[in-house]
């Protein structure tokens, strides 16, 4: 048994070449189309992934700079204001001119008039004197300083400038507006420099949100602020922050060791970069949604993806229409052969596409059919020339008894001189023997025919004298008629040797023709003994021995006239015992062509 | 062929899936981005009322967050209660997808809800509700544990004989009933003690004239507790104005400005702290959550928190006592 390779296995699976072959294509195409878009989308989830922390890193760093540089501003602010002659002398020295105040005032208008992100800016003193915005605003009477961070860390802290987280500025009454402070504590000169006074900015959050929200833009991520014990600075929610509405792990991002932080999992989850300020001790945080980032990669992965499935599809199409044509004169073969096998030779020829093994294969193909068409026509002619000859064999095959006899006959009555019957017998059985030896022509006409039954007739007439009777009636529509040669002296033979010889009257022997139906019919009735049915039923068998044992007998007719005809056409035999016969030939009444006919 | 018709049936199935997932997510995608329609009827729209003005800027700031179209309609008036059934009237006229509702009344709205939940329009009670079960989803301050965490901070600073007077808001009012039947639990056996209870009609002016009976009345009145911001401010006034603060101690529900300079005044010695914003901004949250097919809480506890004089300037209490409105998205003028 044959060792069956894992090809051929799978081969086999197939009902045919075209499948296999697009299968294989298929297979291969997708497997290709796969890797190539698996690995191009993970590269791109990854690359997109690093761009955007890089991107976002860059950002916030750029961003917690630009908040240093602005706490640097204030800073400025604060140095210039506290160190300001007038403040110290206005808030420390009991003897300070009214001008002082004026000034002082007059620096602070002008700054929050050029400043639209500070609300509130003044000085306190510990000895209870104050200067606040303007001067024209009402100082809330039931705070108690001490209690507020930004003052007390001002005036006890050792770095000179303080900064709160986001809180309530409680100072000026009938306000209390969210800010950041940034505190500052003034010294007094003539006490030693110690801190007896306190400057503060509040800053709202204009500033703050235009550096936080500026960068951010395209990034579909927001940035928060937190200070050192991670309470919020400034959020773009704070309200919803502060109410428990909002969340962010801040736990997570004052822990965190690196610069990135990821929280969540999936696509549920945040991305956050973090950049810590030195300055400020704050924390600015870009928070982007794992979501959101990923967006940018998944509109590129459906890209990929799409791309992949539309090359799938052509590639399908194509290795279809690959196979197709590879496989194609192999089933136009196939096909051809399959008629073949079914004898229809008719067909035309394989196209041949193409010059490789199957286009070879295919003209082979053909030459074969040709020669096998050829051989089969010959042996067709062949076929028809035997029966042609064997036809010609059996209208041969003149009985020679009626020879020996007529000319037995002839011999008697020259001896008893009856010179005109021997006249009359000698030139018909010539004629007999003309016709009967002619035999150039398969066919001829019934009149002929008629004719050489009328001689036959004749000798037989004369033969037995006192036997019978002759009548010949043919309508003459029928006379050119072509008729096979000797059918009717045959059986015309036949009716008088079982019919009217063994009548013991004397016996009429009548030929009929006419046309009917489109057909010629011929009749040959006599009046003689008759047959019965058993006989009737085997007068057409071939081996029933007619007259005297010569092979024309009623079978010949018969299978020349159905060889000639078909089996529509041929002779019909009617009896009746004691009454008589009646042979009745039919053949067509038009012919086509001549004697071509098979 | 037989192969063809093998692929042609893979192939139609392949697009058929990806059709479905494509208007499943175009569907999904359509119902995030439909914009709903919101009425919200509070019990009053008062500038002054800090309560009111951070739950309706809560409202106003879920529904821009969820792209959904809110509109505020109400009395000037909190006892108003045929205006505001005017106000849901017209309402209902809008048929918004849903009515975020704080009732005046425990029973004057129900006929009025019912009509519009007939209408398919959902009913989201806040802050109060009626007797009746209409609402599709209820966010409100657990009154009771609010009235209980002021009872027990109350019962922290008497003695056991101190006398004590209730100035409620309304009669009738579910907040109102809850906040006493809570107060006097927390007060526990120094409810015995509560020798009056009178109703403001959330009217700053009837609740300082009340408190002024009420002290004349009670002359060895210890305490007076406000169950809403009219009545207990109001009682702060008098006792302020009868320069009473180091005798009495009020104590009370919902804090503003006022009560806040009260406290630091030393007026208020507790107030509790409804969690306003996030009550209505929850109400927004929860009733968008429903619309769009989404899990929702059908009844949210917002919460509340006790200020007292050493706490008040904690972060923590700054967050609640103090709307962030330094924010772009809400309107500076609030």
């Amino acid at each position: 048994m044959k060792r069956n390779r894992p090809a051929a296995v799978i081969m086999e699976k197939f009902k045919s070449i075209q499948s296999a072959i697009f299968a294989a294509a298929s297979i291969l195409i997708l497997g290709a189309v796969a890797v190539v878009t698996i690995v191009s989308m993970s590269f791109t989830r990854n690359t997109i992934f690093e761009n955007s922390s890089l991107y976002t890193q860059t950002i916030i760093q750029q961003m917690n700079q630009n908040i240093d540089s602005y706490i640097d501003y204030m800073e400025n602010i604060a140095y210039l204001v506290s160190s300001n002659e007038d403040v110290q002398s206005y808030l420390f020295d009991d003897t300070a001119d009214a001008q002082a105040r004026e000034r002082i005032l007059g620096q602070f208008v002008t700054i929050l008039e050029s400043r639209g992100d500070i609300l509130n800016l003044g000085i306190i003193g510990t000895n209870g004197r104050m200067l606040i915005n303007n001067g024209s605003e009402s100082v809330n009477p039931d705070l108690d300083l001490d209690t507020q961070k930004w003052y007390t860390d001002a005036l006890n802290s050792n770095s000179s400038v303080s900064l709160t987280s986001s809180h309530v500025q409680h100072i000026i009454s009938g306000e209390r507006p969210w800010v950041i402070t940034l505190s500052r504590g003034i010294r007094n000169p003539s006490d030693g420099g110690a801190k007896e006074g306190v400057f503060f900015i509040d800053l709202n959050y204009n500033a703050i949100s235009a550096l936080c929200d500026e960068n951010i833009t395209g990034n579909q991520g927001y940035a928060f602020i937190l200070d050192q014990e991670g309470n919020i600075v400034y959020h773009p929610q704070q309200q919803q922050l502060y109410n428990e509405l909002q969340t962010e792990n801040i736990d997570l991002i004052m822990e965190a060791d690196s610069d990135t932080v990821l929280t969540g999992n999936g696509n549920s989850g945040k991305l956050y970069s973090i950049s810590r300020s030195e300055k400020t001790g704050w924390t600015v945080v870009d928070c982007v949604s794992v979501k959101e980032l990923l967006k940018k990669s998944n509109q590129a992965q459906s890209i990929y993806a799409l791309t992949s499935v539309a090359l799938v599809i052509v590639a399908l199409f194509f290795s279809s229409f690959i196979s197709g044509s590879i496989t194609l004169p192999i089933q136009r073969l196939r096909d051809s052969m399959a008629r073949v096998q079914e004898g229809d030779f008719d067909g035309p020829d394989v196209e041949v596409d193409s010059e490789n093994e199957i286009g070879s294969l295919t003209r082979s193909f053909n030459m074969m059919t040709h020669r096998i068409h050829e051989l089969m026509e010959q042996n067709v002619r062949d076929q028809e020339e035997k029966r042609k000859s064997e036809l010609k064999a059996l209208q041969s095959q003149i009985n020679p008894h009626f020879l020996y006899n007529t000319l037995d006959s002839i011999i008697w009555m020259a001896e008893g001189k009856k010179n005109e019957e021997v006249v009359l017998m000698t030139a018909s059985l010539a004629r007999l023997l003309r016709q009967s030896i002619s035999n150039e022509d398969e066919v001829v006409p019934i009149a002929q025919e008629i004719e050489y039954a009328r001689g036959y007739l004749t000798i037989q007439k004369m033969r037995y004298k006192d036997k019978m009777e002759f009548q010949i009636d043919v309508d003459p529509s029928i006379l050119h008629i072509n008729l096979i040669k000797l059918v009717l002296q045959p059986i015309i033979e036949n009716a008088i040797y079982h019919g009217l010889k063994y009548k013991e009257s004397k016996g009429l022997l009548q030929v009929k023709g006419y046309m009917k139906d489109g057909n010629a019919v011929l009749q040959v009735i006599d009046n003689g003994v008759g047959m019965d049915a058993d006989t009737l039923a085997h007068i057409y068998d071939k081996h029933k021995v007619n007259y005297q044992s010569n092979g024309v007998g009623v079978y010949n007719v018969q299978k020349r006239l159905q060889l000639y005809y078909g089996s529509d056409y041929g002779i019909v035999y009617e009896s009746e015992k004691g009454k008589g016969t009646t042979a009745t030939i039919t053949i067509p009444g038009i012919q086509e062509g001549a004697s071509e006919k098979i | 062929m037989k192969k063809y018709k093998k692929w042609i049936i893979a192939g139609s199935l392949a697009v058929l899936a990806a059709a479905l997932c494509a208007g499943l997510y175009v569907r999904k995608v359509q119902r995030e981005n439909k914009s709903y329609s919101l009425i919200y009827i509070p019990k009053v729209v008062d500038g002054t009322n800090d309560f009111w003005t951070s739950l309706i800027l809560g409202t106003e700031m879920a529904a821009k967050e969820y792209r959904a179209d809110i509109e505020i309609m109400a009395p000037e008036d909190e006892n108003d209660v045929e205006g505001q059934n005017r106000f849901l009237e017209a309402a209902i006229e809008k048929k918004p997808d849903a009515i975020l509702f704080s009732p005046s009344s425990f029973t004057e709205s129900d006929s009025l809800l019912k009509t519009a939940k007939e209408k398919g329009i959902h009913i989201v009670f806040v802050d109060s509700y009626t007797d009746q079960d209409v609402q599709d989803i209820t966010v409100a301050t657990d009154n009771l544990e609010a009235g209980e965490l002021l009872g027990k901070f109350a019962a922290g600073i008497l003695n056991p004989e101190d006398q004590i007077a209730i100035v409620a808001h309304v009669k009738g009012v579910s907040t109102a009933i809850e906040r006493e039947e809570g107060f006097r639990k927390g007060l526990g056996d120094l409810a015995e003690n509560i020798v009056d209870v009178v109703y403001c009609d959330s009217q700053f002016d009837k609740s300082y004239a009340l408190t002024m009976e009420l002290m004349e009345k009670y002359p060895n009145l210890k305490m007076i507790a406000g169950m809403n911001e009219y009545s207990s401010v109001g009682a702060a006034r008098a006792v302020k104005a009868a320069g009473a603060e180091k005798r009495i101690q009020v104590v009370g529900v919902d804090s503003s400005q006022e009560a806040v300079q009260l406290m630091e005044h030393g007026v208020f010695k507790g107030i509790v702290v409804q969690k306003a914003f996030k009550m209505g901004y929850v109400g927004v949250r929860e009733t968008m959550r429903m619309l769009r097919g989404e899990d929702y809480e059908k009844n949210v506890n917002s919460g509340c928190e006790l200020v007292t004089p050493e706490n008040m300037y904690s972060g923590e209490i700054e967050k609640l006592l103090f709307p962030f409105n330094t924010l772009k998205t809400t309107n500076p003028e609030q």
